[in-house]
C-alpha cells in the first residue's frame, strides 16, 4: 500500500472509533457524561440503561475492525461487516437517545460532537476501505 | 443450416453463451464477458461462429434467433445442464456468511423458481403479520414503532401495509442505483423474484420481538439488551444478503455491493433521524 493510503487509513479508521470512545466520557444532553448516566439509569430504569454503553460498544468494535484492516489488507471485508456491526450501536443510540433529547440539542455538549465525527469518521473510512483497499489486494 | 447448428452446439463456450441467452432471454457483451471469464478475442470468435443461432439488434444486445432458441431448447432437454459460473469468494469469512446466505434461492435456477417465490411470499405475509401485530411501520431495515390507537382508520391500513409498501419502495430505490450508478439494468425479474428474501433475517427478529413483547420480557434489562443486540446482528445479516443478492443478480463486485447497503441503510437512518427531530 502506498504511504498516502496507509496514513489515510490509519487517520480515518483509528481516529473515527477513538472520537467514539471518547464521546462516552462527556456530557451530550445533561451535567454528567454517559458512563455516569448508565450508572444512574442502573438505579433508577434498568432496561434503559445498557443504552449508555453503546457509543463505548461501537467504537471498541469498530476499533477492533479498523485494527484487523491495518493488519493485514485482506482482512477489508471481515472488518467491513464488523464496522456494520460497531455502527448499529451507535445507530440504535442516536435514534433512541437523540429522539427523547432533541429538545436540548442546540445545548449539546461535547460527547455529542465527537460521537458524530466519530460515525462519520467510520462511515467515510468503511467508503474508504472499500473503494481505495480492495485495489491494493488485488479485489 | 444443420451443420451450423451443430457446429455450434460444439463447444463449451458456445453452449454456455445460448445458455446464458437462453435463460435471460438476451445478454450484453459486458455480461458474457464477465459470466465467461474469457478474453474479449474470445468471445467475438465465438458470437461470429454463432452467427446463424444469434443476432445483435439496434439496443447492442445479443438475442437468440429462431434457430438459437431451438438450440437452446435442445441444450435444456437432452444434452446437457450447464451450470452457471458460481460466485466463488477466497475470504474464509465469506465463505462462512455463505452458510447463513441462502445460496440456492438468491441464484436459483429455474427449477426453484417456484420455491423461490413461494418463499418470498412467505416472508412477504409473515413480514406484514407480525410488523402490524408488534405495531412496527417498516422503513427499509428499520423499524419505528407506533401507537395506532388515535390514528385514522386509512392511516392505520397503511401502517399495517407498510411492510409490503416498504418492499417494493426498498426494491425500487436498490433497482434504481445499480441502473444509474454502475448501469446494471440486467434480471429485473429474478432480482425481484428473490428480493423478499433479504427481509429473512427481520422476519426472524420480529418474531423473536413479539416473543419478548408476549412474554413481557421487553423490561427485563438483559432482554432488552438481547433485543437490540438481535435487531443490529439480523440487520447487518439482511445487508450482507443484499449486497450478495445484487452481486449476483446484477453482476456488481461485492465491495460495491457493500456500498450500496451501506449508503443506503445509513440514509434510511438519516430521513428517520430527520423525522423524528
Amino acid at each position: 500500500m502506498e504511504l498516502k493510503k496507509i496514513f489515510l487509513v490509519l487517520l480515518l479508521g483509528l481516529s473515527g472509533p477513538i472520537l467514539l470512545i471518547l464521546s462516552e466520557f462527556f456530557s451530550w444532553f445533561s451535567d454528567y457524561n454517559l458512563i455516569e448516566l448508565y450508572v444512574l439509569y442502573t438505579d433508577l430504569q434498568i432496561e434503559y440503561s445498557f443504552l449508555f454503553l453503546f457509543p463505548l460498544i461501537s467504537g471498541i468494535v469498530c476499533l477492533i475492525a479498523n485494527v484487523l484492516v491495518i493488519y493485514k489488507v485482506e482482512f477489508r471485508i471481515k472488518s467491513i461487516i464488523l464496522s456494520f456491526v460497531g455502527l448499529g450501536f451507535q445507530l440504535l443510540f442516536f435514534i433512541d437517545h437523540i429522539s427523547q433529547e432533541i429538545e436540548f440539542i442546540s445545548n449539546a455538549g461535547l460527547g455529542f460532537y465527537l460521537g458524530v465525527f466519530g460515525f462519520l469518521l467510520i462511515i467515510i473510512n468503511v467508503i474508504n476501505v472499500l473503494t481505495t483497499v480492495e485495489n491494493q489486494s488485488g479485489g | 443450416m444443420e451443420s451450423s447448428f451443430y457446429y455450434a452446439l460444439g463447444h463449451d463456450i458456445r453452449r454456455k453463451i445460448i445458455k446464458i441467452m437462453g435463460d435471460n432471454d438476451y445478454t450484453s457483451f459486458t455480461y458474457l464477458k464477465k459470466e465467461l471469464g474469457v478474453s474479449t478475442g474470445t468471445i467475438y470468435h465465438h458470437l461470429e461462429t454463432l452467427s446463424e443461432l444469434i443476432e445483435q439488434k439496434e439496443d447492442k444486445k445479443y438475442y437468440l434467433k429462431e434457430l438459437g432458441v431451438y438450440a437452446y431448447n435442445s441444450l435444456k432437454d437432452n444434452i446437457e445442464i450447464i451450470k452457471f459460473p458460481k460466485r466463488v469468494f477466497k475470504s474464509p469469512i465469506l465463505k462462512k456468511l455463505m452458510v447463513l446466505t441462502s445460496k440456492r434461492f438468491i441464484s436459483f435456477n429455474k427449477k426453484d423458481r417456484i420455491y423461490t417465490i413461494l418463499i418470498s411470499v412467505i416472508i412477504i405475509i409473515l413480514g406484514t403479520i407480525f410488523s402490524y401485530l408488534n405495531g412496527f411501520n417498516s422503513f427499509l431495515l428499520f423499524f419505528i414503532d407506533t401507537n395506532q390507537e388515535n390514528l385514522l382508520l386509512l392511516n392505520q391500513i397503511l401502517i399495517n401495509l407498510s411492510f409490503i409498501l416498504n418492499f417494493f419502495a426498498f426494491f425500487i430505490i436498490v433497482e434504481s442505483i445499480s441502473r444509474i450508478f454502475y448501469k446494471k439494468n440486467e434480471n429485473i425479474l429474478n432480482f425481484l423474484i428473490s428480493f423478499a428474501l433479504i427481509q429473512f433475517p427481520m422476519i426472524i427478529y420480529l418474531i423473536l420481538h413479539f416473543i419478548f413483547e408476549y412474554a413481557s420480557l421487553i423490561t427485563i434489562n438483559i432482554f432488552n439488551f438481547i433485543d437490540k443486540i438481535l435487531m443490529i446482528i439480523f440487520q447487518v445479516w439482511s445487508l450482507w444478503l443484499l449486497s450478495y443478492s445484487l452481486s449476483v443478480k446484477k453482476g456488481i463486485k461485492i465491495e460495491n455491493c457493500l456500498i450500496i447497503s451501506l449508503l443506503l441503510h445509513y440514509s434510511g437512518f438519516t430521513i428517520i433521524l430527520l423525522t423524528i427531530i
